[in-house]
This record gives C-alpha cells, structure tokens and sequence, in this order.
C-alpha cells in the first residue's frame, strides 16, 4: 500500500509529444480513473508508473521515494493487461504463483526437478501454494486452477489476471482497461466486483479506460486525459457537475453534454441565435462562447422558451426517455431527458418547446475554458417584480 | 468435383515422384543382387536363399584346412575334399538377402558408431543453436536498441550466403585452429543458424507485447523471460526449426565430408554410405541400401512423431 505522486512526466516517442507533463497526486487507497478518447497517452502513462517505458522528463514517486531508473520489477506494482497476458503455457495455479516464484525463490530453487532438492525450496512453494489458493479464493476460480488460459472463458482470464496481480500484495494495481475484451453484460459485473475488490483489498488503484460510464462508477477520482495532459482531476460527480473545460464536459456524461453556440453582449449578457437569455457571465468579454446543457437540464415548456423544435428521435430506456430534437437554426440536435410517460405526448415531429435550469447551465469561453461567475436574470427580474 | 479430381491427381503424381527413390531404396534393401541387377522380385525380392560371395572367398580353404579335413572324407582326392569343404561352405553362407543386406549395414562398417556420431553432432548443433538463435530472435523481435533494423538486415543477407561459398575459409580456419578431424569441425560452424534466428524472430513478432511486458512485472529479466515465456510459446516453431536443422545435418555429406578425412571413428552416417562405394561391382547395391534405410528412419520416426506440432510451426500459428 502506497501512495503515489507523479510530477511533471512528459514523454516524446521521436518528434511525437505524447505526453505534455502530467502531475497528479494518488493517495494510500485511492481508486483513480484515467479516462480519455483513444490515443490520448493513457496506456503510455500507465506504462510509465509501472516502470515498462522510461519517461523523457518527469518523476514518479512511490511512497515519496522516486523510482527513477528502478526496473519495473523492483517498483512492487501490479499491472493487468487489456489482452489479460497470461502464460498460455501454464495452469491457471501456476501463472498466478509465478510473481511469488520470482520473488521468493531463488534461481536455484526454481529449476524444473532439480530445484526439488535444494534447500528451502519444498518451505518456499508451501507458502507460495496456500498464498496462490488465498488469492483464488478471493476472486472464486478456486476450481479453475488447473486449467490452462486457453480453456477459459475471457472472464475467467480476466479474473486469473487480477489474481497474478493480487497475489504478491503490490505497492498499487494497475489496469489498463481489463474490461474491454468482455461482453457488455459482463462488464458491468466485473465493474462492480473490482470495486468491490478495492474496498476489500483497501489498495492504491490506477484504473485506465476510455470508458467514462466505467469511471464514473468505480473511481473516487477521475483524471480527464486529452492530447497528453490531464484536463481535469476531481471526483466523478465534481467532473460530471462542474467541469473546468468543455472537453471534459463533452468527454465526461451519457448521453452526451448539449452544446449551444451563444453569444456574448454587452454586459456579458448571453444570447442564442438572438434571443437574449435569462443568463450573464459579468465580466466576460463580447464575443461567441458555448452554452453546455446535460439533457437532464432541458425541461419542456411552453411560449417564451428560448429553445424551439420538432422531435426525430427517441430513445426509451425505460427509467427515463431520451428525445432528440432539432432545433431551428442549429445544426446540432439537442438532447433532452424526461420521463418515459411524456412518451405518447413526444411522437416524432412534435414541436416541442425547451427552457433550461439555469442552475445547471454550463458556459465555456471561446476557447473552451469554464466561465463559472453566471448571473442568474430571470431570478433577479422575479424578485424585482 | 472435376477441380478436385484434378488437385488430387497432381498431388498424387507429386507423391509418386518424391517417394519414388524412397520405394526403390527400400526395395533393394530387401533384395539379393541378382534381383536388383535383372530388377525383379517386386518390392521385397522372393527372399530366396542366397550365398554370400564374400563369405565364401574367405573360407576357401587352404593347404591345412584340407588336410585337417581328410579324416572326415576318407577315400577321396584333395580336389573332391576341397570341393566338399567349399559346398560346406556354400551351405553355410547361404542367408536370406534382407539379412544379408542389413548384416552387412552393420558389419561392414561400424554403423551403429556412425549412428552414434550423427546422433552427438545434430543433437550438440541444434541445442547451441537454440541456445544463440533464441535470445538473438528475441532480441531483434520485441527489444529496442540502436542499429537493430540493420542487424536484422544482416541476418536476412546471412541466408542468401551459401554454404559451398564459405566452405573453402571455414575449412582454412578451422585447419589453422588444428580444429579438423574433431567433434567442434562438425560442429562448429553452424552453431549459429541464421535461418533459426530469421524463423524464431518471426514467430516472437507474433507473440504479444503484453506477454513480455507482465513477466517483466512478475519479477523476470530479460533471459528469463527467453527461456520461461518465449521458449514455452515457441514450441511448435522450435519443433519446425528442429526438423529443418536436424534433416539437414544428419544428412550432410558435404561438410563431414571436408573436415572428417582420415578418422573413421568420426564419420556421420552419410560417410558411412562411402564404405560401399569403393567396390564397383554393384553387387553391394543391397546392403548400401539397407545403410541408408537405417540412416533414414530415425528421421522419418522423429518427423511422424512430431508432424502435427510441425505443421502448427511452420504456419506460425502458436499462439491463441
Ligand atoms: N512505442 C511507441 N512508439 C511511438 N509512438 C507510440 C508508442 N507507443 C504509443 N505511441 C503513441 O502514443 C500515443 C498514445 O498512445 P497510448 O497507447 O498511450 O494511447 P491510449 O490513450 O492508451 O489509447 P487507447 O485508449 O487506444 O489504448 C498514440 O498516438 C500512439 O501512437
Ligand atoms: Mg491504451
């Protein structure tokens, strides 16, 4: 168990800079998510703290000793891979117990037959065994030990690879999206169960995945990854709630965050295709910015909406109704949430007219950055009147 | 169907072609001379009592021997004795020609210790080829160092050098060293098989990063990770590898040949067929057979034992 620091890694493959300095703080138990689209850097950071790439600048801290120039063996971290990477020439038993193997056993000691008869050897495999079966037992593949990789199913595999990770009780665990090769009700199970190993193991977690919905729900922090940097760190509702930058916004929510294109007047009123909105961001200068909107923020209305549109989809999910709506004179369709029994009332082409809460509205500046200091208009103008 | 026929027609027509001299040599393994000069017999020769020339020449009895026998044929001349000592002689040299033939495999030259030297030279060629070609695939497959593009030409430029090429410096080399007429000549040069190293190197491209990458976590280093996680995988490539290098220097005339010349306690199997040709009468055409028939079948053993995981090799598809 250990906490973690990473301090400015930056990493050029030749011309390429894939990562631009990353810093972020992991404490004792933490479960971190690295989320971020494809080809963002993640894997490469991860294969960075687990000491399998050298960074070009930057450094990374285990327990607040750097591990500069430490070989990936000596860094204690466990790591589990996307395609599983076990030893298709070995029992489950066996591919589990070889971290502990290398560790406790000498060269000696691990000859095939030979290593039989050398001292301490026979003491260091009873130990290895019943730490081996302690670590089946916690995942339940206590009965597939004998079997080779390629007997098992993908979430069997997943599983001998946690237990090849947990099994020499690591510094931290890293996963590089574990979840990926399995189907999606599986998934969801083995989402639950590695949370749920956490909380049992109480160990520092780095979770990579490009999956926010496997973020959002395991971590206790997600870190943004775009382009080589961390965007945003915060916990899942802060990222979700309050994001810092319209990239995380857009990255971050399913289904996707709204995005209007609104413009700033005078007195950093904001108007959308030029009717002026109940909203100001004092201070702001004029110009365009972005109006964000999560569909749980739209609500239905009558005369007087800003936003107006006919419905070309919907999405029932049961819990809650999805409805896509084009709005004249916006190329983007908006997405509203609402309850599954407006269904009858929301047929396609139905005009539909939509106000937001202002309370949830987002605002970014032009070049993406939040503009958190909104006036609510409406609310003062009400309490006025 | 008719496209079918036709494949099958021609792969069966390419059968007959390649196994053609195996069915002849056999053949005549099993058959007397005389069978195999007017090309009788079918594939096992009648298999009639036949007399060993040879045999007989060294008993043909001399001056003593007639006289020690004239007590067992009294009354007779020492022309009728001899002639009765030589049909003895005759009757006991009579032998089937299949054992005639593998009899005289074995007892004309020292077979058995050819076997033996065939056996310690493609054995010790092979295990330190694995032992250089594996670590060197590994290495121009999955690590990064400077210049290894360039290296991995050069081995691909290795395998356009042929041997015959090379053969006149190796041999000068290995004269200087004192080195000929020992083990290590045959042995030596082709410890390290580009071939091997091109053929491993391909199928560790094969093998996923992950794989190295999660032994490197558990605690391996690089060699370990060769011999416990590269090697393992690589079976069914090793195996092909081993078919490939094992038939060609069991086989090998050329080089023995070269470096073995007066030392008979060296020769491979291959020399050994040499002990039959000096006689020219061709009546030794059987056991010369019956040599290579033995020289052959550890080969043919060793291939059908292994001929699943071979094929699996040779179309690199070990893993998954
Ligand atoms: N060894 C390498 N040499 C050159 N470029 C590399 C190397 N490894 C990664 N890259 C580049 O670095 C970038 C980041 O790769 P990385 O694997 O970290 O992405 P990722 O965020 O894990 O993406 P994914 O979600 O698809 O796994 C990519 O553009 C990739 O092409
Ligand atoms: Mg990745």
């Amino acid at each position: 168990m250990a906490e973690l620091s990473i301090e400015n890694i930056a990493k050029r493959f030749g011309e390429t800079e894939v990562l631009k300095g990353i810093s972020i703080d992991i404490s004792d138990g933490e479960f971190v998510s690295l989320v971020g689209p494809s080809g963002c850097g993640k894997s490469t950071l991860l294969r960075i703290i687990a000491g399998l790439e050298e960074q070009s600048s930057g450094d990374i801290r285990i327990s607040g000793q750097s591990v500069a120039g430490q070989r990936a063996a000596d860094r204690n971290l466990s790591m589990v891979f996307q395609s599983y990477a076990l030893y298709p020439h070995l029992s489950v038993g066996e591919n589990i117990a070889v971290p502990l193997k290398m560790r406790r056993m000498t060269g000696l000691q691990r000859l095939p037959l030979l290593g039989n008869i050398m001292p301490g050897a026979r003491e260091a495999r009873g130990t290895i065994e019943q730490d081996v079966s302690h670590a089946a037992q916690i995942l339940e593949i206590g009965h597939l030990l004998d079997r080779k990789p390629g007997q098992l199913s993908g979430g069997q595999r997943q599983r001998v690879a946690l237990g090849r990770a947990l099994v020499r009780n690591p510094a931290a665990f890293l996963l590089d999206e574990p979840l990926s090769n399995l189907d999606a009700k599986l998934r969801v199970q083995t989402r639950a169960e590695i949370a749920q190993l956490h909380r049992q193991l109480d160990a520092t977690f780095i979770y990579v995945t490009h999956d926010q919905v496997e973020a959002m729900t395991m971590s206790d922090r997600i870190a943004v990854m775009m382009g080589g940097r961390i965007l945003q760190c915060a916990a899942p509702d802060v990222v979700y709630e309050d994001p810092d930058r319209i990239e995380v916004a857009e990255f971050i929510g399913s289904p996707k965050i709204n995005i209007l294109p609104v413009e700033v007047s005078g007195e950093g009123r904001l108007s959308l295709l030029d009717q002026p909105l109940n909203l100001a961001v004092p201070g702001a200068n004029r110009g365009v910015a972005s109006l964000g909107l999560r569909p749980e923020a739209l609500r239905l209305s009558g005369e007087g909406a800003p936003i107006h549109g006919h419905v070309v989809h919907s999405e029932n999910l049961g819990s809650e109704l999805y409805v896509q709506v084009e709005v004249t004179g916006l190329e983007e369709q908006v997405t509203l949430r609402t309850m599954p029994d407006r269904r009858s009332a929301l047929t396609l082409g139905t005009p539909v007219a939509l106000d937001f809460d202002a309370a949830k509205a987002l605002v970014f500046d032009a070049d993406g950055a939040r503009l958190r200091k909104l006036r609510n208009l409406s609310a003062t103008t009400s309490e006025v009147a | 169907m008719t496209r079918d026929w036709w494949k099958h027609l021609i792969l069966i027509l390419g059968v007959i072609i390649v196994i053609a001299p195996f069915y002849m040599m056999v053949s005549y393994s099993f058959k007397s001379p005389g069978e195999i000069d007017r090309g009788e017999g079918g594939f096992f020769g009648r298999q009639e009592m036949m007399v060993d020339e040879r045999c007989v020449k060294l008993r043909d009895p001399s001056r003593e021997d007639i006289a020690a026998a004239a007590l067992r044929f009294p009354d007779t001349t020492d022309g009728n004795i001899r002639n009765a000592l030589v049909a003895e002689a005759e009757a006991d040299c009579a032998v089937r020609p299949v054992v005639f033939n593998y009899t005289k495999a074995f007892s004309e030259a020292p077979l058995l210790r050819y076997l033996l030297n065939g056996v310690i030279v493609t054995a010790s060629i092979f295990l330190i080829q694995v032992v250089v070609a594996l670590p060197a695939a590994y290495a121009l497959a999955k690590l990064k160092f400077w210049g290894r593009d360039a290296v991995f030409a050069l081995v691909l430029f290795c395998l356009l050098i042929p041997v015959h090429a090379i053969a006149l410096p190796l041999y000068i080399m290995l004269a200087k060293l004192g080195l000929t007429n020992t083990y290590a000549a045959l042995v030596v040069p082709w410890t390290i098989s580009v071939f091997g190293i091109f053929l491993m190197r391909q199928f560790f491209m094969t093998v996923p990063d992950d794989l190295i990458d999660a032994a490197r976590m558990d605690g391996m280093g690089e060699f370990a990770i060769v011999w416990r996680v590269m090697l393992p995988t690589a079976i069914p490539a090793l195996l092909a590898f081993a078919i490939f290098s094992i038939v060609a220097h069991w086989n090998d005339y050329f080089w023995p040949r070269i470096v073995v010349t007066g030392n008979r306690d060296l020769f491979t199997p291959p020399l050994g067929l040499r002990e039959f040709k000096g006689d020219g009468d061709g009546s030794y055409f059987g056991p010369m057979m019956a040599t290579a028939t033995v020289i052959v079948t550890p080969l043919i053993v060793a291939f059908l034992l292994a001929q699943k995981r071979f094929i699996e090799g040779i179309t690199l598809n070990g893993m998954k």
